[in-house]
């Protein structure tokens, strides 16, 4: 799965640990969420699709 | 969440590590010098002495699974059950070499080490399960 959630980040001018506070996950998650190491639960996507205010798929796509 | 949720919860973690083996040195020693001759409650009561602070490590741990994250979940998860693995299979290896004579291995020094290495197991898969997602 692909996603924007660092453009999206960086658009806003958070770090990681800062999302990471806004999300009440760990640093770790967001980082893996952004190397795409790990795909968040739909929970979480929807946490980031709320914080960003946008669509859940305008931030996570799937693999072509 | 920030490492500060999960930092007091790592910290009871050791500290119920060095109790445990703190107080397995305590009483193998007076089980084997002082109370040799004390009455078998005695015995029995001090024998059991280090399972206080390992059911402390036990809450410990759970605690710290609880206050983490979805992914930390999920390293932990995997973590346990690659601890399980490789411990069950160690354990198989050696009672079948034992059972062909290969080694000799006392019962009561393979029991007293299954649960620690059950969890130096977990701590060793936590960490290299962790590495997978940093």
């Amino acid at each position: 799965m692909n996603n924007r959630v660092r453009e999206l980040r960086a658009g806003r001018g958070w770090s990681q640990a800062e999302l990471a506070d806004r999300l009440s996950v760990s640093r770790q998650t967001v980082n893996a969420i952004e190397t795409g190491k790990y795909d968040p639960s739909l929970p979480l996507a929807f946490a980031l699709a709320r914080l960003f205010d946008l669509a859940i798929e305008a931030i996570f796509t799937p693999d072509p | 969440m920030s490492t500060l949720r999960t930092a007091p919860h790592l910290r009871d973690c050791f500290l119920a590590a060095l109790g445990y083996v703190a107080t397995t040195w305590v009483c193998i020693g007076l089980l084997r010098h002082a109370l040799v001759d004390a009455p078998t409650v005695l015995r029995a009561a001090i024998a059991l002495l280090p399972v206080v602070p390992i059911v402390l490590a036990t809450r410990a741990v759970v605690r710290l699974v609880r206050a983490g994250d979805e992914l930390q979940r999920r390293i932990d998860l995997e973590a346990l059950v690659i601890a399980g693995v490789v411990v069950g299979l160690a354990c198989l290896t050696a009672s079948l070499l034992e059972a062909a004579d290969v080694i000799e291995l006392s019962a009561r020094q393979a029991l007293i080490w299954i649960f620690p290495a059950q969890w130096i197991a977990y701590v060793l898969a936590r960490a290299w399960t962790r590495r997978r997602y940093a």
